[in-house]
């Protein structure tokens, strides 16, 4: 009898352990896979570049220039900018592209004149997305994401 | 800056998946001591895999940590199973089995830690084919069986007591050859593989020397009678051809192949004959040379979705269920559940080694291999565990890791061995930014 009830208890405890090895087996797998295809995305977006637009009679030297981003691509008119924008208009340090969380997002750094996004100023941070142009000044780049390098 | 917490939580995981492991096979080892209360001793067999579970684990997180963390605890779950099955199948094998465990763990161990282990592989390839032909030979000279019964197949070469079983190293080293001779062809060509305009120059060159290779031991199977084998390296063979080359004639041509030669071994083999015979219809037979068949699907249809219970079934009506039929005793005994779990173990398994392939884009030999020795894993499973279903005549392999046989643990532990090295030199998966 009590043989009985401990090889039943026995039985049960194998189930469960059993159940719980695969729930345990399937969400780590489940995790791991959520984890590569976050992690993929991001691979895929982090690749991206500006490209300096061409604009209208009042057109700048250097057009077709591009600058590959970077985690944080910070855009202004003094040297230590990763974009230097050679503009009387532009501030000093004048805004900044950063990746977070697998995307790209544009920030004005208080500057005097604002930053455009497609034509219209932005009043807070943006996501950008592929062919999006940000206007800085009289200047405009347009911005490239997407798996291609950069030529 | 917060400390490493996703990573901790993560090998707490996998901690957790080992407590469970040891936790079903104890009380398995229990249930089956509490059943068979004069028989023999259960706990020798149950300390031992404690001890290669806890040595493996312990000696792997700290000498390689950047490894696949799935592939070993599924490896152990599935020999703790398979030691459990023989404890309640075949006693007097038991304990020789658990001994099998720890050469076998060590064997693995040695594999994922020794840093020149794939590099010899693949400059001495030749000089590693030659010595595994040489066994091969040699076996059919002095084979033996350790039966004892002059009609069972001579697969064996002892040393003493200790009988090994060379088709089973041979696994490795051919799927090794295969993958540093086709990952050299594909480098060599500098072709895209994929790229139709190259297919047909690259194809010959690839196929020659390999096909004339695969002849010679095939023959020797053949000759031998291990139809299993010979068909599990033709099947993986295939594969790695295919993955090579993404040439979809490839497989079709395989299966052709594969017919045919099943058509030729029907009317030249009586074995071939009979395992066709049987799968085709068995019921005739059930009580004669179907006796072995039916059982087994008498015993999944017993199991039910719990099964019996460890101990309590009566798995012994299915001759030498402990070798071959290991799964159809599992099925009755653990029931649905217990094939699901077995069959998800597995599948984990092909996940894992797989995608351990794909990270290795670029380096041909370490992506052939991978993908190598996951795919002969799993195809030898499948094999098996279909044979015993009666979805798939029958043929003789061993179901990896659960199956009773030295040779066969042995080999399964070094494939996962090299499959943890791999995947430690995986090339690294992009840091997820700054979190």
């Amino acid at each position: 009898m009590s043989v009985e009830v401990a090889v039943f208890i026995l039985r049960l405890l194998a189930g469960l352990s059993l159940i719980g090895f695969l729930a345990l087996l399937f969400a780590i797998v489940w995790r791991s896979m959520r984890q590569s295809e976050r992690q993929l995305a991001m691979a895929r977006a982090a690749r991206g570049y500006l490209t300096r637009q061409t604009r209208g009679s009042s057109q700048p030297d250097g057009a077709g220039e591009r600058y590959p981003l970077r985690a944080i691509t910070t855009l202004g008119r003094s040297a230590s900018n990763t974009v230097v924008v050679e503009d009387d208009f532009a501030s000093g340090e004048h805004a900044w592209i950063v990746l977070e969380d697998g995307q790209w997002w544009l920030e004005d750094r208080r500057s005097r004149n604002g930053t455009r996004l497609n034509d219209a100023a932005i009043q807070q941070r943006a996501i950008l997305a592929d062919g999006d142009v940000i206007g800085i000044g009289r200047f405009s780049y347009r911005l490239s994401l997407g798996t291609e390098e950069i030529p | 800056m917060r400390p490493p917490a996703p990573a901790s939580a993560s090998e707490r995981h996998h901690r957790l998946l080992l407590v469970f492991a040891g936790m079903s096979v104890f009380a398995g080892m229990a249930a089956i001591a509490l059943t068979r209360p004069a028989g023999p001793n259960v706990w020798p067999g149950l300390a031992i895999w404690t001890a290669c579970a806890l040595a493996g684990a312990t000696l792997l997180n700290r000498y390689l940590p950047a490894r696949d963390r799935l592939l070993f605890p599924l490896a152990i779950f599935l020999s703790g199973w398979g030691l459990v099955a023989i404890e309640r199948l075949a006693p007097p094998f038991a304990d020789r089995q658990a001994l099998w465990l720890v050469i076998s763990v060590a064997a693995m161990l040695f594999a994922a830690l020794f840093p020149q282990l794939l590099r010899w592989l693949r400059v001495y390839r030749y000089l590693v084919l030659a010595a595994a032909l040489l066994l091969l030979l040699a076996t059919i000279v002095f084979g033996r069986n350790p039966s004892g019964f002059d009609f069972a197949p001579r697969l064996w070469l002892n040393v003493g007591a200790v009988y090994f079983q060379p088709s089973e190293i041979m696994k490795v080293i051919l799927v090794a050859f295969m993958a540093s001779y086709l990952g050299e062809q594909s480098a060599a060509s500098g072709a895209n593989p994929g790229d139709a305009a190259n297919r047909h120059p690259y194809l010959p060159r690839l196929a020659g020397p390999i096909l004339s290779m695969w002849l010679l031991s095939l023959v020797i199977l053949i000759w031998q009678r291990d139809l299993g084998a010979a068909m599990l390296f033709f099947i993986v063979f295939l594969l790695l051809l295919y993955l090579t080359t993404c040439d979809l004639r490839i497989l079709f041509g395989g299966a052709l192949l594969i017919i045919l030669a099943a058509a030729v071994a029907y009317h030249l083999f009586d074995v071939v004959k009979l395992r066709v015979d049987i799968w085709l219809d068995p019921w005739p037979e059930a009580d004669g040379r179907a006796y072995q068949i039916v059982q087994s699907l008498m015993a999944f249809s017993a199991g039910g979705i719990f099964g019996t219970g460890a101990g309590l079934g009566s798995p012994f009506y299915i001759p030498v269920a402990h070798s071959d039929f290991v799964f159809a005793a599992l099925a009755e005994e653990w029931g649905l559940l217990g094939v699901v779990g077995v069959l998800s173990s597995f599948a984990v398994l092909a996940h894992r080694g797989l995608s351990i392939a794909q990270r290795h884009s670029g380096r041909a030999f370490h992506k052939l291999l991978a993908a190598g020795l996951t795919l002969m894993l799993i195809t030898q499973a499948l094999m098996i565990m279909a044979g015993v279903l009666k979805l798939l005549p029958l043929t003789g392999v061993t179901l990896p890791f659960i199956s009773y046989g030295g040779s066969s643990l042995l080999v399964c532990f070094i494939m996962i061995g090299l499959l943890l090295r791999l995947s430690a030199s995986a090339a690294p998966r992009p840091r997820s930014g700054a979190r």
